[in-house]
């Protein structure tokens, strides 16, 4: 699983660079960084602090001098689970060229399993999905003196819904009654919902 | 643009600081068989006339008289159709009886279950069937003895967000649900499928719950009366009668009762095998039995043949591995295997060493639980409904017509 969100990530580093020679109108900001979070109520009523990985590109273009619109994608590692942010998204800057500027983002889209695998027998199957996620963000960038890229660190907010499923399947032999609320061939399935906030840190690359 | 970036600082201050926990909830959907209690009371009061024809729901066991079908919808009640022209069955009326699981036909008089009740209808004039006749209690395992109300179940999908999911309730199991059991029955009386509860033989009804037979004097077609229970032991399933012999499938083994005394059949042996769900269909010389391995019966899949010419003694002549096989039906040397989700067979059986050999075919598109070898029709019963070929060249399975059910079940 690491190997694979590992070569995801070294993609995405290199769609971000190609894209560096590219015109201005273009717009793109790669940034790494850490997710923390406190996991979900214990049966003891305790929380137990979480730090994930966090890595993401942004792809946009100019729709005037300070905004501009695109589309961000990444690898968001919870704990054991992968997930791929797909999102649509809005960047805003304030402040004068070759200075440091204030920048302020949003993302809104879904975050994707793909890379989980759907585990199962003859017995039962388990399966993760993704959810709805939006992140906002505010950040600093420190451009650079050679180019036109900068440097960014930002900080957001994400919030990521995941669930995952786990059904016992009817044996042969079975007869059951159709039922909207099962997937067919399940006799039972269990759905636990995680919502998954988390406040983000990371540094990158705006070109 | 200073006022837009104060309000998205101010709108991520509150994201943050509101709370950066994560919440997790879960639900248990399951299947489960729910009680539900009645009054028997309430259901005797209810009056029961003949509806007009509704769509088939879910069609369970299916009794041929002359030319009408009778076919329970479990729990709900008995349509009517005229099978005059098996290409084209035409669906005349329905009786709502609630509780129904099982029928016969004597004569003119249809029996039917009613909960824990037997009724009689008088079916001389089709378009206008009468109750004459109500013997109470007599299905007394249905008795809920803490109440005494009758307790049935009913499949059921839950949702829960409580883990400790099942709680009072069972989970599903394939046999205890509504099951498309069918009814056998010979000479003069009407006939059903391998899978049957109850049975007619030399004037009398016998019916089979779980553990124990009945047996209802019906002499006098109009006026059955009960005679007595006969415990069998757990897990009997269907009930097969041959001459004066009956053949009680359950799921260990088939018992073979002597009923030369109609009112008072004797166990005369029981073959026992490994623990598998098992119609039975029997000629002069060997009982074919069919083991099934499913969800309640956690046996194997096999098609035993059972010599019985020393109904004392009837020893296993020879098994044949099968694929799901559930109900069985034999006309002459002619054997039909309903095989569950992987179709319906047929086989020459007149060498019974050598059955395997002799596969007429098998219609894998055909998925099927029961079928009756009518003196018109093949009826196989499935999960999407009730089909009739013309079997005349059981090697050739021509089909004539299907009613096709409006809530099919779905079958592993």
């Amino acid at each position: 699983m690491f190997r694979k969100a590992k070569l995801i990530c070294i993609g995405l580093l290199f769609l971000s660079f190609k894209s560096l020679a590219q015109e201005k109108k273009y717009f793109g900001q790669t940034e790494i960084g850490i997710l923390f979070g406190k996991s979900e109520e214990q049966w003891d009523g305790s929380r137990q602090r979480r730090f994930d990985v966090s890595f993401m590109t942004f792809h946009g273009a100019h729709i005037t001098k300070s905004h501009v619109v695109g589309f961000s994608l990444g690898i968001d590692q919870y704990d054991e689970i992968s997930v791929i942010p797909v999102a649509l998204g809005w960047r805003g800057f304030l402040g004068k060229d070759d200075k440091p500027k204030l920048f302020g983002g949003l993302d809104i889209g879904g975050g994707s399993t793909i890379l989980e695998k759907k585990i199962g027998d003859q017995w039962s199957k388990s399966w993760y999905e993704g959810g709805f996620l939006v992140s906002p963000s505010v950040g600093i960038s420190f451009p650079s003196k050679k180019d036109k890229t900068a440097l960014s660190f930002s900080f957001a907010y994400k919030r990521q819904q995941i669930s995952h499923y786990w059904g016992t399947l009817i044996q042969q032999g079975s007869q059951v009654i159709k039922n909207d609320k099962l997937p067919p061939g399940y006799n039972s399935l269990t759905e636990n919902n995680f919502l998954f906030r988390s406040f983000v840190f990371r540094a990158g690359l705006m070109f | 643009m200073k006022s837009l970036y104060s309000s998205a600082i101010f709108l991520l201050s509150v994201f943050v600081f509101s709370s950066c926990h994560d919440e997790m909830n879960s639900s248990y959907t399951y299947r489960t068989m729910m009680p539900v209690y009645y009054e028997m009371s309430d259901i005797r009061a209810r009056v029961i006339t003949t509806e007009p024809a509704q769509p088939l729901d879910n069609p369970g066991k299916i009794y041929i008289y002359q030319d009408y079908l009778f076919i329970n919808e479990p729990t709900k009640g008995i349509h009517i159709l005229n099978n005059e022209n098996p290409a084209n069955p035409i669906n005349l009326s329905f009786i709502p009886i609630a509780g129904n699981v099982d029928l016969a036909v004597n004569g003119n008089i249809l029996y039917a279950d009613n909960y824990v009740d037997l009724l009689a209808f008088d079916i001389s004039n089709i378009a206008n069937i009468k109750l004459i006749k109500r013997i109470e209690d007599v299905f007394t395992h249905m008795y809920y003895h803490q109440t005494g109300e009758i307790i049935t179940f009913k499949d059921t999908v839950l949702t829960s967000e409580n883990p400790n999911w099942g709680g009072e309730f069972w989970l599903m199991n394939s046999s205890m649900s509504f099951s498309a059991n069918y009814s056998a029955a010979s000479q003069s009386y009407g006939t059903g499928g391998s899978m049957a509860r109850f049975t007619l033989s030399n004037e009398h009804l016998y019916a089979v719950d779980q553990s124990t037979l009945r047996v209802f004097d019906v002499k006098t077609a109009s006026n059955p009366t009960f005679v007595k229970p006969i415990d069998l032991g757990w897990g009997i399933e269907t009930i097969f009668p041959f001459q004066d012999k009956l053949f009680i499938g359950s799921n260990v083994g088939m018992h073979i009762y002597d009923a030369s005394t109609p009112n008072s059949p004797t166990r005369m042996a029981v073959y026992e095998h490994v623990q598998a769900c098992d119609p039975v269909v029997v000629n002069e010389d060997y009982a074919f039995v069919t083991l099934r391995n499913g969800t309640a019966c956690n046996g194997v899949d096999e098609l035993h043949v059972i010599d019985i010419n020393d109904l004392y003694n009837p020893t296993l002549k020879k098994s044949y591995p099968m694929l799901n096989p559930h109900g069985l039906g034999l006309a002459g040397n002619f054997l039909y295997i309903a095989e569950g989700a992987h179709g319906l067979k047929s086989f020459n059986a007149t060498d019974v060493m050598n059955i395997d050999q002799n596969q007429l075919e098998f219609l894998t598109d055909q998925k099927s639980v029961d079928l009756i070898p009518g003196p018109k029709s093949l009826i196989v019963i499935g999960p999407d409904g009730v089909c009739q070929f013309d079997y005349s060249n059981p090697a050739k399975l021509k089909k004539l017509s299907c009613i096709q059910v409006t809530n099919p079940t779905q079958f592993y």
